[in-house]
Order: C-alpha cells, then structure tokens, then sequence
C-alpha cells in the first residue's frame, strides 16, 4: 500500500485527517523522534511568536521576556497531555501504548505549529486593518490540529467518536490533577529543602561558637 | 613622606568637598520628576517646573487689614495670615487673584504679585452677618467692575455678588437650597462654585451626587450637571446580586452604591467645564471634559483610556501600601494644559489636551518647610507660565516657574497640538537632547517624519514611542512606497523566471539540454 519516508508519513497524515492516522497505524509507522523535534518545533513556534511579531503586533512589554511559561505552556503540557491520556485510556480499554499516543499527538499538532509561523511571518508585511489574514490563518492552523488530535486518539485508542471526545475530557482533567500534584510536590520539596538548609546554617554557626 | 600623605589628603578632602557643594546647588528642587513610559512606568525625567517664590501673609501686606486708617483696614483683630484656604481663582482680564480665606471668614483679593488690594467679609446689604467658611469661588468682569460668585459654605447659600470696590461688595444674586421635588438632599452647603458664559451657575454641593446643581442666571434652580458614573467593580456587582435576595431590614443595613460628587471644576477659555473627583477608586470618571449637555468628552466607553494623577494600580501600591491618591483641583492654563492637583501626594500633574503627561511637580512634606513641598494643598491656578497653589496649613502660596525645559515642553507641545508638527520638530529635538526618555517627544518627530514623507524614520521614532497605531499607519505608507518602487523591476523578473522554467521544460522534454542539467546537477 503505501510506502513513505518518515517525513512522508507526517505530510501523508496530516493531508489525510480521516484515515491518515489509521494507515499509520496499521502500517506501525512513525517515529519518536520527529515527535520530539515537532514538540521542540511547537516551543520555538511559542518564542518566535511572542518575539518576532511586527512591531504593530507587538503586545505588551518587550523589555520583560521570561522563557519559562512558554516551556511550560508547551513542553510540559504535552508531556503531561500524553501521560494524562495513556492513564485515561489505559483504564478505558484504549489500545495505545504511551509511544503511539506520544507520535500522533505530536503530528496533529504540526498545523498548528506552521499556522503560527506563517502568521507570524505575514504580520510583517501587513498592517492592524489586515490582521484578518493572519487570524484566518492560526485559526485554520488550529482548528485542523484540533481535528487531527480527535482523528489521532481515536485511531490510536480504536475509539468511537463519542468515546473520543470522553477521553479528551478526562484528560484534561487528568492533567489539571497531575500538574496540581506537581505544584504541590515542588513546594513540599522546596520546604524539605528549607528545612534542612536551616539545620546546616544552624549547626554551621553553632560549630563556629 | 609622611607630609605629603598628609597634603594629598587635605587636596582631596577640599577636593571631594567642593564636588559635594556644587552638586547639592544644582539639586534645588525638593521633589523628583518623573514621568510614565509605554507601560506604565515611572521613569525620571528632568524638572518642568521650579519653585519661584513662596508668599505667606506678611508678603501678601495682609497687615494692612488690621492697620486703622488704612484704605483696606477690616476690623482690629483681622489676622495678619491666610487661614485654611480653601480656594484660589485667577481672574485674567482683571489680572487679579482672590483667594476664599476660609479660616478668617472672608474674601481676599491680591494683584498679579499676590499684594493685597482688597478685602471682604460681608456683604454689604444683608443681613447676615458675615461670610462663613466660604470654600470656593469664582470671578468674572461685567463693566469693568468684579463680579463675585461665593459659596458660602456655612450660610447654606451661594451668592452672586458685585464688588463695589476694595471693601464693599454688593448682592446681586442668591443661591439657596432649592424647592423643587428633584433636589433631595436635606442641607444646601455648596463648597465650590462655578458659572458658564451665560451665566448659568453650577455648585458641587457634597451631598448631592447627581452632579452639580445648576441654578439659572436669575437663582431658579435648573437642574443637575454632569454626574460621575458608578464604577462597575466585583464588589459592586456581588451587592446587587445579594440586594435582590435581601430583606427589607437586610437592606436597610446595606451601603448603598452611588456614584461619586465631583470635587471641584475649572472652565477653559472655550467654555468646556472640567471636573476632577476626589474619591480614591474613581479610575474612571477622575478628570472628565464635559460638553454644555453634560457629557464627557474624554470617554472612556469609546476604548480611549485616560488616565490621571499616579498611575497606583501598575507601581506604586507595591512600593508603598500606603499610597492613595485624591485629586482635588484642577486648572487649565492659558496654553490649555491641565493642571491636576494630588492633595494626597501633593503632586500636579499636568496633561495636554490629548491626556498625554507633561510633567509631575510639588511633592508632600508634613514635617519639614521646605519649599516647593505642602501640607494641605488646596487649589491650583495659573496664571501665564506660572502655577500656583495655595495651602490649607502651611498658609501660604507657592508660585512655581517653568524652567528652561519646561518652556522647551510647552512650545512644542503647543505646535504639536496644533498639528504644525514639522515646526514642533525642532523644539523636540530640543527636548530629547536634554531628556532621552521624554516619550511625547519621539511621538512628535514621529508625526513630523511622517507628514514630511519619511516614513522609514517616522516608524523608527514611533516604534520608540511604542505607539503602535502610529507606527501601522506610517508603515501601511512605507510598504505602499516600496511596493511602487520595486513592482516593475520584480514583475519583470518573475517574468523572467517563469519564461525561463517554460523554455527549459520544452528544452528538457526535446532533449537538448538533458546532459547539460545532468552534470550541473552532478556538480
């Protein structure tokens, strides 16, 4: 049936929302690796999108860049998308492995992705009474990517429709309990951190005398 | 050796002492100017304003009101001082100020070098005794003799009056508590006051919170003007949605939403009416421009944000908790400038008509008198390139000058207003050499470049501005003349190209120039 190179597959399904991820089932296609660079992709796409706007796009203060929300906003949230989906779908008899659901999240996610560079190339050469374009385009980036992810988990999980769109939002609560658990993890340690830095400051002036 | 250790040390210490001297005389002024970037910043900024002079009583010859057989003598025991002023008016064609000494109970009027030329404590044909607690007033000529709008605070009465001359003022008109279904507060105590070309009178009075009662030229009362918004916040919004649950009793018991009474209002040479509102959380209704139906003209609801006094919600409340601010006065100067008095800070802020920030001048200081800095600063006037400010406590007025910057500022702000931006360019250069970070000024070369044609440079300057809408329009001019610049050359070259790709598949597709694409690909 089909042979591609793995560049191939990722154009194959993204061109083909409705069985694009089917075949890349079957045929066990598609590698971890281009679903880590597309997912560094998206990072940089975030970057490039907070920075290099025409000036007339420019929101907000340029002096105070922080990088960090952005790695959370996508890095994070997808690591967290997958393992979030791969518990769901685990207990929901769902048929994916934490690979599969990783590659084909990851390839829904490429529209989005050249949506938001485009955009941002566009709002270069055009002015505020043109944003229209630029707003068709990241909106049809994502909207594609939305339905690419619901194609994605559906075939990775051999899913109905209806369970699909279930998952999703079990998910999305899933990853509200995971990145709850994370904050308060990070804070615990911080404490345990304090704490024995206490101790050592602690014993350290009562060595000294 | 030792010696000469010895001498460099006293070089040195005369040395740095002298630097300390030096640069202590340059710092003269006793507040920090500032002024706010794109986002809301405070950024220094070099002094608009200096302090000139600072008058008390005795400057003002208010010794003349208890010297018997003086033309201005008042009575023996007339206090040789200013007490707890409460208002100031400059009255241009007369060139005089009068100052509502409300403390003493009277009327004081000075010429243009703040010396007393006349005084008043009563009205002379009536009975009431004297003025009490006037707070606010306001002075207009009619055949070349003052005609005098007090409010008299305390007599629960706002008077129209004539002054005959240095000591005798005749009533022409009164003010009082009107009866009428549509005025529902139970006192009458105007505190400031103000009439229109027309005549038409306007009193804040501060129970009233449907604006200004508005009283015709003849006292029939009128109306209300010019009320201030309820400002729509979460706290507002809850207490609705608990009122329509409530009891009566619980009702009862509830603080009602109203919207805040202006403090005080000014009136420009072209008759608008401005108001300025003292309650701390009115963001949006602080300043406001009204047109004669009452509306305001710098409107918030159209998407344009004015903003007024320090800009608390973005620096200062995390810098000092403490912080609040109540705008108490404004005036707008001859230059159409507006001057907005902070009474908390002590600070006047002045604004173009545009609401961009000139300059922030005048500072608090309870404990100590030094100039330039106020206790209880009352009202704001300006009289030509000088404000001055009169203070509750410390009794006195302070005259401030512009500097030499501040002249700078002024003028170009003026042919900038007026859209003569390429005559402002030279003034702003000005600006910008002293002061690299005054925001109005890369806005203004900006505009130059821009009605001059040079719209590369225009973006340049407002992209310092961070004006974004200004730099769109310029660049929508910059793109069209690039586009006209290069759309033959780059036609024909797509031209070129396409006929070229043609050419080279017919070639291809016949065969002559296989073997030769072949070894250029090879290379």
């Amino acid at each position: 049936m089909y042979e591609f190179s793995e560049l191939g597959w990722i154009k194959h399904v993204v061109f083909h929302p409705v069985e694009g991820f089917e075949d890349l089932r079957w045929k066990k296609k598609g590698s971890l690796k281009y679903a880590f660079i597309i997912v560094g992709l998206l990072f940089v796409a975030m970057v490039v999108s907070a920075r290099l706007r025409g000036f007339q796009y420019t929101k907000g203060n340029q002096e105070i860049f922080n990088v960090v929300p952005l790695i959370v906003q996508s890095v994070v949230y997808f690591a967290t998308w997958v393992i979030g989906n791969w518990s769901i779908c685990t207990l929901l008899d769902g048929e994916g492995t934490m690979k599969r659901v990783c590659i084909n999240s990851a390839y829904a996610l490429v529209p989005y992705i050249v949506g938001t560079y485009i955009g941002v190339f566009l709002s270069n050469f055009m002015t505020l009474d043109e944003s229209v374009w630029i707003n068709t385009v990241e909106y049809i980036g994502l909207g594609w990517s939305v339905v690419l992810m619901i194609q994605g988990m559906k075939a990775v999980h051999q899913y109905s429709f209806s369970k699909t769109l279930l998952s999703i939002v079990l998910t999305l609560v899933a990853m509200l309990i995971i990145l709850f658990l994370a904050v308060l993890l990070i804070s615990l340690f911080q404490q345990v951190y304090a704490f024995f830095y206490q101790i050592y400051t602690e014993i350290t002036y009562r060595i000294r005398g | 050796m030792n010696k000469l250790k010895k001498t460099l040390s006293i070089v040195l210490a005369v040395g740095s002492a002298l630097t300390l001297t030096s640069l202590s005389a340059f710092a003269d002024e006793p507040y920090v100017s500032y002024n706010y970037d794109a986002w809301y910043d405070a950024i220094p900024s070099q002094s608009g304003y200096r302090v000139d002079q600072v008058v008390s009583g005795s400057g003002m010859d208010l010794m003349k009101l208890s010297t018997a057989g003086d033309e201005l003598f008042l009575a023996d025991n007339a206090s040789a001082s200013i007490s707890n002023a409460k208002d100031m008016f400059y009255e241009p064609e007369l060139d005089e100020f009068w100052i509502a000494d409300s403390g003493n109970n009277r009327i004081l009027r000075l010429d243009k070098d703040l010396k007393l030329v006349g005084a008043y404590n009563k009205l002379s044909d009536s009975e009431v005794p004297s003025f009490n607690d006037p707070s606010g007033l306001y002075v207009t000529v009619s055949d070349g003799k003052p005609v005098v709008y007090i409010a008299d605070t305390a007599n629960s009465r706002a008077v129209r009056a004539i002054a005959e001359s240095a000591t005798v003022m005749k009533s022409d008109q009164e003010f009082v508590k009107p009866e009428s279904e549509l005025y529902k507060s139970k006192t009458f105590n105007p505190t400031k006051i103000l009439a229109d070309s027309g005549g038409n009178v306007y009193a804040v009075e501060s129970s009233v919170q449907q604006g200004a009662v508005q009283f015709d030229p003849n006292g029939v009362f009128t109306g209300f003007y010019g009320a201030n918004r309820v400002e729509v916040t979460a706290a507002v919004i809850a207490q609705q949605i608990w009122r329509t649950f409530a009891s009566n009793e619980q009702l009862a018991s509830m603080e009602r939403n109203v919207n805040v009474e202006f403090a005080n209002f000014d009136v420009d040479n072209e008759g608008f009416i401005y108001t300025v509102t003292e309650a701390a959380n009115a963001s949006q209704d602080a300043v406001k421009k009204l047109n004669p139906a009452g509306y305001n003209i710098w409107n918030t609801n159209a998407g344009n944000s004015y903003k007024f006094g320090d800009l608390v919600e973005f620096t200062t409340a995390e810098v000092d908790p403490h912080f609040a601010i109540r705008l108490t006065d404004l005036v707008v100067s001859d230059n159409m400038n507006i001057n907005v008095l902070d009474y908390e800070s002590g600070r006047i802020f002045q604004y173009d008509q545009e609401n961009n920030l000139l300059f922030v001048f005048g500072s608090k200081n309870s404990t100590s008198d030094q100039k330039g800095t106020f206790i209880a600063p009352n009202a704001v006037e300006s009289r030509g390139d000088k404000i001055y400010v009169i203070d509750g406590k410390k009794n006195d007025i302070t005259v401030f000058v512009e500097t030499q910057f501040g002249q700078m500022v002024h003028k170009a702000a003026g042919l900038y207003a007026d859209g003569r931006y390429e005559e402002a360019k030279g003034p702003w250069e000005e600006v910008l050499s002293r002061d690299g970070g005054y925001w109005l000024a890369y806005m203004g070369l900006g505009k130059a470049e821009l009605n001059a044609g040079n719209y590369k440079e225009a973006m340049d300057y407002f992209e310092y501005a961070e004006a974004d809408v200004s730099y769109d329009n310029a660049y929508q001019y910059y793109r069209e003349e690039v586009i006209a610049k290069y759309f033959t050359p780059a036609i024909i070259v797509l031209a070129v190209i396409i006929i070229a790709i043609i050419v080279l598949r017919i070639l291809f597709k016949k065969g002559i120039l296989g073997k030769k694409a072949k070894t250029k690909g090879g290379k």
